[in-house]
């Protein structure tokens, strides 16, 4: 004779199956998605509905899942996460929006209503899209995050926001390369990035290097292209500034020129925040 | 306009140190152009994107260093450098393109 036990379980591709627990699971499912029609039908019938929109939606699937849920406790000591109202969403849904859809009128309460509906069945997905993907491409349009955390931090914050009010002339914050560059080359100064000057005799003073930090980001509110000319700008204003150093360190020392000049930036600070500029070479006296 | 990143001409006796001559770009961030090249990489295409635009940056610099020689009265560059500097941090890709040498005349 076949133990008892023996009949309500059955090997398949070589895992137990016990039919009792799934003829349980089924009876739990069942029942809950039986209710949560009843509901719906209820709530169909009465027309218990706000602009058109038939709460029987919401309130059909939580009845599912909570009748599914006491049933499984009694016969199986523990819950199986509310299928049925998972069930009961797609049920309503088709029969709503396919089936008889002319009863539901395209407003705002049932975009809300959708929503909320997708947002009970797929939290994570539609959390995420709510908040991280239209919350992003919303703060890279507007900044509004960035205007938010300015406005916490105002008063102690160094960033200054134009707003149209106080809007200055593109032009005005940039400063004329041709100009600068004479500027640098009218410091009665050579700057010479060969390693040699040919038949000109000169005195050799040693290795000299100046250096210059600046900011690696514009603080003013402009567009992505005026941001990106504002930051050369800078770069640019910050490099003459390392060489105008560099020339009057050696001018101090009696020279008046520089053979072998490097230039260079690199990146320091927590993040990269800050560029470093410095400049470097041989300082010469060259004898005129 | 002459360009070499010698330190002299050959055959030919420099006159005159006019100075020094710069020219920067920077190509700056884009999403867009991140995101495609991104993809490309993935389905092992290569990132052309960003090579045509390192080249535009460097030409750009040279345009702008040879510009402010020429307005100096010289007629060639010479000890030319060329570097490239990724100015990103952890923001991603900032690149600064620098080209400078000494503007010189020559007989």
């Amino acid at each position: 004779m076949v133990p008892q036990s023996n009949l309500n379980n059955m090997k398949i591709k070589g895992h137990e199956v016990d039919f009792k627990y799934i003829a349980k699971v089924i009876i739990s499912i069942g029942i809950g998605t039986a209710f949560g029609l009843i509901v719906y039908g209820v709530f169909l019938y009465f027309h218990i509905a706000i602009f058109g929109w038939n709460l029987g939606l919401i309130f059909a699937p939580l009845a599912a899942g909570y009748a599914e849920t006491i049933v499984a406790n009694r016969i199986l000591g523990k819950n199986l996460g509310a299928i049925s109202a998972f069930i009961l969403f797609i049920d309503t849904v088709i029969y709503s929006f396919i089936l008889k859809n002319d009863t539901l009128g395209m407003n705002l309460i049932t975009a809300g209503s959708i929503l909320v509906i997708l947002q009970a069945a797929f939290p994570t997905v539609i959390n995420y899209i709510l908040l991280v993907v239209i919350g992003a491409v919303v703060s890279n349009f507007s900044w509004v995050f960035k205007r938010i955390t300015a406005f916490l931090k105002k008063g102690k914050s160094h960033v200054r926001w134009e707003t149209k009010e106080t809007e200055i002339p593109i032009e005005s914050l940039y400063y004329d390369e041709n100009a600068s560059n004479e500027r640098i080359n009218s410091l009665n100064f050579y700057f010479l990035t060969s390693t040699d000057m040919q038949d000109r005799d000169h005195e050799l003073l040693g290795i000299y290097q100046s250096e210059v930090i600046i900011e690696n980001k514009v603080k003013i509110q402009l567009k992505n292209d005026e941001r990106e000319k504002k930051h050369l700008c800078n770069i640019k204003e910050g490099k003459d500034k390392c060489l105008i150093k560099l020339a009057n360190k050696i001018k101090s020392h009696g020279g008046n020129g520089i053979l072998d000049l490097h230039i260079q930036y690199g990146l320091i600070g927590r993040g990269g925040d800050c560029i470093h500029i410095t400049a470097t070479g041989m300082g010469i006296n060259i004898i005129l | 306009m002459i360009l070499t990143s010698s330190n002299t001409l050959e055959n030919k006796k420099v006159i005159d140190y006019k100075g020094l001559v710069t020219g920067e770009s920077l190509i700056g961030s884009n999403i867009y152009k991140d995101i495609f090249s991104g993809v490309r990489d993935v389905v092992g295409g290569r990132t052309t994107k960003y090579e045509e635009e390192l080249e535009k940056a460097r030409d750009l610099a040279f345009k702008s260093m040879t510009e402010k020689a020429q307005n100096l009265g010289a007629n060639a560059i010479i000890g030319l450098k060329i570097s490239y500097d990724n100015l990103g941090g952890t923001m991603g890709n900032t690149i600064l393109v620098t080209a400078y040498g000494t503007a010189v005349k020559f007989e």
